[in-house]
């Protein structure tokens, strides 16, 4: 029973820090079909601001987050701006250069992280960052119980600006069906800016989370990123909450794998990949049968 | 591509870049009186944080000897003429270059780089060569005893974690830990952490009264989570817990202990302990955490004194354990030179085979090579203390404080 | 190809091959890593470049390529015989990988082909008959560089004619058609799947070999070197930069690279800004010139020939 609990507790906990890496790549995926391979440089960044504000203005890590957000949903918009927005569409799916650009995106971002603040491993140290406290019997730490507050007061967020506002509304139009949207009248350059601001600042806010649980370095971010996709993947676009489920399916099967088997851990991120392609390839109903067919779906590319 | 006129001008084109390649020179003769002197390190790249430390010694320790006059090598002074190249932390290159360094520079002996894998790449050249080769880098056991040309200053790992298990065994026998002792061990899954793994096991089962492992778990390094490992670790119900880890997953994974609420009797993260960056990082929670090391500014000798001190002087902070690894490795390959009288690649070959470096500032003292190539010397160990305190606890003889075990209840 | 183009590349094949007798060992080596760089450049291309499908896991059949070669070499076979197991066994495991991998199309290929190489790397690196992540040494033997160089440059040389050999033939405009539009080409009855199938085991087998000549030049291997997932980045960064889908592309964006990798960080100010500078040619390029230089140059050209020619009536034009 015990092995059970601590499956529960501990899955759930990381289901919340996975859920919040993938909110932001399934934005950008949604609205514009463009893989955010700069996602991960931008949760390594959002860990650095966070670092900052904390050691040179001494603003706790997770009240820094109100500052992150909107930090970032500014660079957000402005990297569209000034690169994103340049790429040629690629009708309904995403394009190798998307896909690329990014990625050199992703490269610059770390050089930049290396210049400022050096190789050097940090992290952060608050006075609540080594207490824990008893979940059913099960030992949890404080900075993981607040990181899953804060991801499931995001999916809130979230879930509440997708179906009340106006703007929520317009990401979930072009989402469906973008050329539909425009027709409708959508100022769908703007909703992708916005949704690219948005999908950079759930990445910002997820990196600083990652710098209260983890040291890390320029280089941080690379195995989240494969995650994040296994989950937007197996959890699908349509909602957010899908995500979450994504999230949700993962860690449990790595804990499960943990508690009740004797698989090297060192296999965990093997099997990761295999989730995802698995996931990419042999679900042809649902998910990826959806993004592997769109394009037949609106004609050429 | 359809148009010629475009293809001829790439051809003009590609013909200038290549122009780039025509190398500027020659390479730079010695001159008379000096001995050349390679070395390639990772002064760039993944290993760039230690990979320069080794730089700033082995400069460090050539000026010394320098400034001295040089090394006299049959009655002459020679001057070392260090020729130091970056390798960017790449295995490919770094073997690249010591190559470079020997066929094109002709130099009379390399020293080696720092990190496994970068001195592994590196060990395969000097056999073709017979020229000596000295790394102060690299301890995996794997690299040594393949060729007669190459040596290491750095001990095998195994011998880290062999040392680590006397230290325990010795406070069994001071009562301060009561047998029989579960042992729960996780390493990275590196040559490195694969080395400790086999030093602890050996040691177990060579004493099954004192200590079994019940958990032998290898990890990824910089996992994103370590909650399922440490959920082994609990389930496993160990005594005592020892790792072996990179700097961040050392910080992340002591978190994760800590905020699982675990405890066990003594627990080591292999050579990772007083680092400062996981004192700034984990507070209270690396209190008496021990760690085992080649070398430690506590040592209680005269030299290792002499040495703070001037280091200290010159370089504005207290030495680590790289520098004088680096810093002791030059001074070896000194002694050789001067030993063997010349320049030749077999007579410094021989007298580094023979060399007995006293008053070396590694325990106990005295370098040596073992037939193998690789110095066979003890490891410190050294046990956080509150405080910000670190003492040395092993070899028994040089301590500068009592190791405290088991560690307290809070 | 014009008569100047082909005594361009003559010439140059020929001062490659016999560099050796003029040239120190410094610049043979750095050679030595262009002609690497050529081969994995035009080999990825065969596949990424003329069918379309852009694969960031061509580490893995380096890897298997350097590991066949050391491990068929400790149980006594002659190095060089190695090679064609090791490109025959990575052959076969393109296809393995692409018979469920190319049902996806476009950067779902590419993502899953990310999963494919690092999963590869963390295998290699806990399997204990691949020395773990310690990695093996080719048996103790007889090296010999000149060799060594001559039979890379001798690779170089047939994989750019492999793939201009490809392209020229039916099978390369297949390749081409899928492309450029796969459900249109398999109209017209190619069989996609078994054309990319093939292209990826032809540069699969290309990239072995390079991968079992890296182990015979270098007589150590461990899983962080040949599998690296950096490695796989630049295999695809070079034929971009240069001109993907070209001949000369791959060959360009391979001297481009490497004259960066080993030349321009060598400046004391630009060493730790590599990441800006790949990061900056691959924003450059996939913005303004996404065919590379290749496209650069076509454009320049066309840019000059304009601004020299008298103007022509519409007829003529």
């Amino acid at each position: 029973m015990t092995r059970l609990l601590t499956v529960a507790v501990n899955s759930l906990l990381a289901a919340g820090l996975y859920a919040e890496m993938a909110y932001g790549l399934a934005v950008i995926y949604g609205v514009m079909r463009i893989i955010n391979l700069a996602h991960a440089g931008i949760m390594m960044l959002g860990a650095y601001v966070t670092l900052t504000l904390f050691s040179r203005f001494g603003v706790d890590p997770f009240l820094a987050f109100f500052l992150v957000g909107p930090l970032f949903l500014a660079f957000g918009m402005a990297l569209y701006r000034t690169v994103v927005r340049r790429l040629p569409r690629g009708g309904g799916a995403p394009t190798m250069g998307s896909l690329l650009l990014l990625f050199g995106v992703w490269l610059v971002l770390q050089n930049f992280a290396y210049l400022v603040w050096s190789g050097d491993t940090q992290s952060i140290l608050t006075s609540y960052t080594m207490r824990s406290v008893s979940l059913l019997g099960v030992r949890v730490g404080v900075p993981s119980l607040l990181v899953f507050a804060a991801s499931g007061a995001s999916l809130l967020f979230l879930n509440l600006l997708l179906r009340t506002t106006y703007l929520g509304k317009a990401i979930r139009a072009v989402t469906q069906n973008r050329d539909a949207a425009l027709l409708a009248g959508i100022d769908a350059e703007m909703i992708s800016a916005v949704a690219f601001g948005l999908g950079c600042a759930f990445a910002g806010v997820a990196g600083g989370m990652l710098s209260t649980l983890y040291a890390f370095t320029p280089d941080f971010g690379r195995s989240f990123l494969l995650k994040s996709f296994c989950i937007i993947v197996l959890g699908g676009m349509e909602s957010v909450t899908g995500v979450a489920a994504g999230a949700l399916v993962l860690a449990v099967v790595e804990n499960t794998l943990a508690v009740y088997t004797s698989v090297p851990i060192s296999f965990q991120d093997a099997i990761t990949f295999a989730i995802l392609f698995a996931a990419l390839v042999a679900l042809p109903e649902g998910l990826s049968g959806l993004f592997a067919r769109a394009p037949r779906l609106r004609g050429a590319r | 591509m359809g148009d010629p006129r475009v293809r001829n001008a790439f051809a003009f084109a590609a013909a200038g870049l290549l122009a780039a390649w025509v190398p500027a020179g020659a390479a730079l003769a010695a001159e008379a009186g000096t001995i050349k002197i390679g070395a390639v390190l990772p002064v760039t790249g993944k290993e760039s944080k230690i990979g320069g430390a080794y730089k700033v010694a082995t400069e460090y320790a050539v000026k010394e000897i320098n400034d001295a006059g040089g090394i006299d090598v049959g009655g002459a002074r020679m001057r070392i003429d260090l020729r130091l190249l970056d390798d960017t932390s790449e295995p490919a290159k770094s073997a690249q270059l010591v190559e470079q360094l020997i066929a094109q520079e002709k130099v009379a002996a390399v020293i080696g780089g720092y990190g496994s894998q970068l001195v592994q790449a590196q060990s395969v050249v000097p056999e073709r060569y017979g020229v000596p080769y000295v790394s102060g880098g690299a301890g995996a056991t794997s690299i040594y005893g393949r060729s007669k040309w190459v040596f290491g200053v750095l001990s095998p790992v195994e011998n880290l974690a062999g040392t680590q298990m006397e230290f325990l065994d010795d406070l069994v026998k001071q009562g301060k830990l009561k047998p029989p002792l579960k042992i729960a061990l996780v390493y990275e899954n590196t040559e490195h952490g694969k080395d400790y793994e086999k030093g602890v096991t050996a040691f177990a089962k060579a004493h099954p009264q004192e200590f079994s492992v019940v958990l032998d778990e290898a990890f990824e390094l910089y996992a994103p989570d370590y909650r399922p490992l440490f959920t082994r670790v609990q389930a496993a119900g160990a005594d005592l817990f020892m790792a072996d880890a990179h700097l961040e997953d050392y910080i992340t994974m002591q978190r994760t202990y800590a905020q699982m609420g675990l405890y066990h009797q003594m627990v080591t993260y292999g050579a990772r302990g007083a680092d400062a960056a996981a004192r700034k990082a984990l507070g209270a929670a690396t209190d008496y955490i021990f760690a085992s090391g080649w070398w430690s500014d506590l040592l209680p000798y005269p030299q290792v004194k002499a040495f703070n001190a001037a280091w200290k002087a010159a370089n504005g902070s207290a030495p680590q354990w790289y520098h004088a690894c680096a810093y002791e490795t030059v001074r070896a390959l000194a002694l050789a030179i001067h030993n063997a009288g010349s320049l030749k690649p077999e007579a410094i070959r021989a007298a580094l085979a023979s060399l007995e470096l006293k008053n070396s500032i590694l325990a106990p003292g005295t370098l040596k090579f073992s037939p193998s190539g690789q110095a066979i010397l003890p490891f410190v160990v050294t046990q956080n203390k509150p405080g910000d305190k670190v003492d040395l606890v092993w070899p028994k003889g040089d301590r500068t404080g009592d190791p405290v075990a088991p560690i307290p209840r809070t | 190809m014009s008569r100047l183009g082909a005594a361009a590349a003559a010439a140059a094949a020929l001062a490659a091959l016999g560099a050796p007798l003029l040239l120190g060992r410094g610049t043979l080596n750095d050679l030595w890593n262009l002609a690497f760089a050529v081969i994995l450049a035009s080999s990825w291309n065969i596949l990424g470049g003329f069918a379309g499908q852009v694969s960031l896991g061509y580490s893995a059949f380096l890897g298997i390529g350097a590991y066949t070669t050391v491990l068929l070499s400790l149980r006594g076979l002659d190095p060089f015989a190695t090679l064609v197991p090791g490109a025959l066994l990575a052959a076969v495991f393109s296809v393995v990988v692409g018979l469920p991998g190319f049902r996806l199309r476009g950067p779902y290929f590419t993502i899953a082909t990310i999963g494919v190489g690092e999963a590869v790397r963390v295998a290699a690196s806990s399997v204990s008959f691949t020395g773990g992540s310690s990695g093996v040494r080719m048996p103790a033997g007889s090296f010999d560089f000149g060799r060594n160089y001559l039979a890379m440059v001798g690779l170089a040389i047939a994989a750019v004619a492999v793939a201009a050999l490809v392209r020229r033939s039916a099978f390369g405009r297949a390749l081409a058609a899928i492309r450029q539009d796969v459900d249109g080409a398999e109209a017209l009855g190619v069989d996609s799947t078994r054309y990319k199938l093939a292209a990826h085991a032809l540069s699969a087998a290309l990239v072995a070999l390079a991968g079992g000549l890296y182990a015979i030049n270098f007589q150590y291997i461990a899983p962080g070197a040949v599998f690296d997932f950096r490695l796989s980045l630049s295999i695809v960064l070079m034929p971009i930069v240069g001109g993907i889908g070209t001949i000369v592309g791959p060959l360009l964006g391979a001297l481009v690279v490497s004259t960066i990798q080993l030349k321009l960080l060598e400046l004391p100010a630009l060493r730790d800004s590599y990441l800006f500078i790949y990061g900056g040619l691959l924003i450059v390029v996939i913005l303004f010139e996404p065919k590379g230089l290749v496209g650069l140059a076509g454009r320049l050209l066309a840019a000059l020939r304009r601004a020299s020619a008298p103007p022509r009536t519409a007829g003529a034009g």
